[in-house]
Order: structure tokens, then sequence, then C-alpha cells
């Protein structure tokens, strides 16, 4: 008997409510640096924790393309740095765990979410992955792609990985964000990351190439309609109401850049 | 020196250091992992900074095991991963 993963909910039965419960606020995409965004997040994560601000999903719009690395990786061992480097590729590196992500402006689609903690207390883990990708994998399969989520944090496809969730979880609240590839530069991701083979060991693959399985491929849609029927899928599960970044919330956040996300003390935190 | 090794069905934990009259220095714990708070990053770290080449990888987990707090949660990988990257670091072959 085979097993239809799109079948198998990783998540307890009953808290789907749990999305009609919050007041959700929800922006769309408008383009940032990359250390913008980061500090974005980290902004917005302690404000919602903190009930300064109502639970919110965020779409990311990129203005330069960068290499965005998790909390714990090393810059060298994740990098081909000088490649990146006459490329023009920025290296940032993120608050929340996870992989390193290669981000050309238009061809990936990011965003965050920030909740209170109680959306997905009683949860593992895992599970938490799976209940909040949950309404990205039922918004991508009312395009027509056949994408599930496969722990611990991707979503994937029968086309291959679409992309991968990453939390950070601080200041009383979850920072739950997700970035997806729409499209893929041929040959680049293996000159800029380095990726092991030990890495997709479990994998049953031969590259890391070989894994991703673009948007673009999948669907005909261009991005920005993709984003505009991620965003009215959200808004349709949680009645989340249009908001707005605050003066005082991006005046925060670019003063982070200045401190934190900008300077190569956090980017070569792990060298 | 470097070892990397891959929790089935998690993530990727790498450990590159020096070594220096057999003991380990210079170490920095690094992946694609997730780790609760973050600052156990550095009592991770701290517990395999020193330590002697010869420690089997039982009692390199276990002192992971004792520098980090109850509170802490590693997901993705394990004490048991990181010293199994230390070991495959030391050129020790997988059990």
């Amino acid at each position: 008997m085979t097993i239809n993963k799109h079948d198998v909910r990783l998540y307890p039965e009953g808290i789907e409510s749990r999305w009609r419960d919050l007041d959700w606020e929800i922006v769309g995409p408008a383009p940032q640096r990359p250390a913008m965004n980061l500090a974005l997040d980290e902004v917005l994560t302690r404000r919602v924790g903190h009930g300064d601000r109502a639970p919110l999903l965020r779409f990311w719009g990129w203005a330069e393309p960068c290499v965005v690395i998790g909390r714990f990786q090393s810059v060298s061992n994740e990098i081909h740095l000088d490649r990146a480097n006459e490329l023009g590729i920025q290296i940032v590196r993120r608050v929340s765990g996870g992989g390193a992500m290669l981000i050309e402006p238009e061809s990936a689609i990011t965003y965050s979410a920030y909740l209170p903690p109680s959306m997905v207390e009683d949860l593992s883990f895992q599970e938490s992955y799976a209940f909040l990708d949950s309404w990205i994998i039922d918004a991508l399969r009312r395009l027509g792609i056949d994408a599930w989520y496969e722990p611990l944090n991707d979503i994937t496809s029968a086309g291959g990985k679409i992309g991968g969730a990453a939390q950070a979880r601080k200041d009383q609240a979850v920072l739950h964000h997700t970035t997806m590839a729409y499209d893929m530069t041929e040959g680049l991701l293996t000159q800029v990351l380095r990726i092991g083979m030990e890495k997709i060991r479990d994998k049953g693959i031969r590259s890391a190439e070989a894994r991703v399985g673009p948007l673009r491929q999948q669907t005909q849609m261009p991005r920005d309609e993709i984003i505009d029927h991620l965003y009215d899928s959200f808004v349709e599960l949680t009645g989340a109401s249009p908001g707005a970044l605050g003066d005082a919330e991006i005046a925060e956040a670019e003063a982070l850049v200045d401190e934190k996300f900008g300077n190569d003390e956090w980017t070569f935190l792990l060298p | 020196m470097r070892g990397d090794y891959k929790t089935v069905g998690g993530k990727l934990v790498t450990v590159n250091f020096d070594l220096s009259g057999g003991h380990l220095t210079n170490v920095q714990v690094s992946g694609d992992f997730f780790l609760y708070p973050e600052e156990a990053l550095g009592d991770i770290r701290q517990a395999l900074e020193g330590l002697p080449e010869s420690e089997d990888e039982r009692s390199i987990a276990a002192r992971i095991n004792a520098a980090i707090g109850p509170e802490v949660e590693m997901v993705g990988f394990s004490p048991e991963a990181v010293a199994r990257a230390v070991g495959r670091g030391l050129g020790r072959d997988d059990q």
C-alpha cells in the first residue's frame, strides 16, 4: 500500500480554528534591502510578542540579490564567498535557524508570519511547521501544484523541493518565515553555495540543483499573480485586514540594520 | 579539521576545530539545525573546547548533555549527532 503524502496531516486535528482566533493583519510585498528585511523580522516579532501590534503576515520584496544564511551556519562552510562577491551577491544572516537560501529578487517568494506562542502551544516543533505551512500547501494545490510538507521544514512537490520554512522563538513571539523558489538561474546555486554530499545523503538524489522544483516549472502563473493568490488565500483563511508598517517600526528596523544586520560582526558571527 | 554529520530526516551539523597537544581547540559548531534558545550554541561549543582527542563519542555526547540546560531544545540534531561529527573530524569511521 502506498501512502499518499498529500493526505497525511502532521498536526493535531481540530486546531484549524486557531487561524481565525487571532486578529491578523496582512502586508503585501515592498522591495527592501536584504538586511532591512531581516531587521524588520526582528522588530515585528518583538512588537507582536510585546502586544504592541496585531499578529501579522508580511510578504517580502527583494531589492537586491543575496544569500540568507541560517542563524547557526558558518559563512565559509556554506558559501563560495569570492564567487558571491564577484557576482554582487550580498551575504546576510537571519535570526532563525535552517539553511542558506540564494535569493534573486524576482525569483523568490518570501513571507513572514509573526504570531503569539499560544497559536502553537502544545505542538511539537515539527507539528508547528506542518500547521503553520498548511495554508500555503493548500493554496499551492489550488494552483494545481502537487505540493506537500516534508519534515522537518521543507515544502516540496512532485516536481522537486519548492522551499523551506524556519522559525525563531523569542521575545514572547514566534517568527515563522518561508521562502519558495519561483525561478532559478541554472548553475547559479552550485556556483555560490557549497552543498556537500553529506547534506543530501538521505534524500536519494545526486545533486542539490536536482532537488529544486521552482514554481515556474510547475505553473504558468507569473510571480506577482502567485503572490496575489497567496495573499487572498490567507485573507480567506484568517479574515486578515490590510495593514501597513508604521514609521516607528521602519525607523527601528533601519537602526537595527546599522547596528546588526548590515554589519560583518553579525554576518560573520560564525565565520 | 572538519567533520559533518546529518541526522537522518533531520539537519546537518559541522564541527570545525584544530588539534593542539592532543586536545580540540578553536572549535566551531555550525549547521542548518534549529536550537532554542540560540545562546545554547556557546555552551555546546564550550563543551568541546579542550576535549582530549581520545574521548569516545558516548562521553562527548554526555559532556554536551551536561553543558546545556534542561530547557534547551535541539531540533533536527542531537548531542550524539555533534559527537559523530567530531568523530568524523578526527578521522574515526562510523560505527
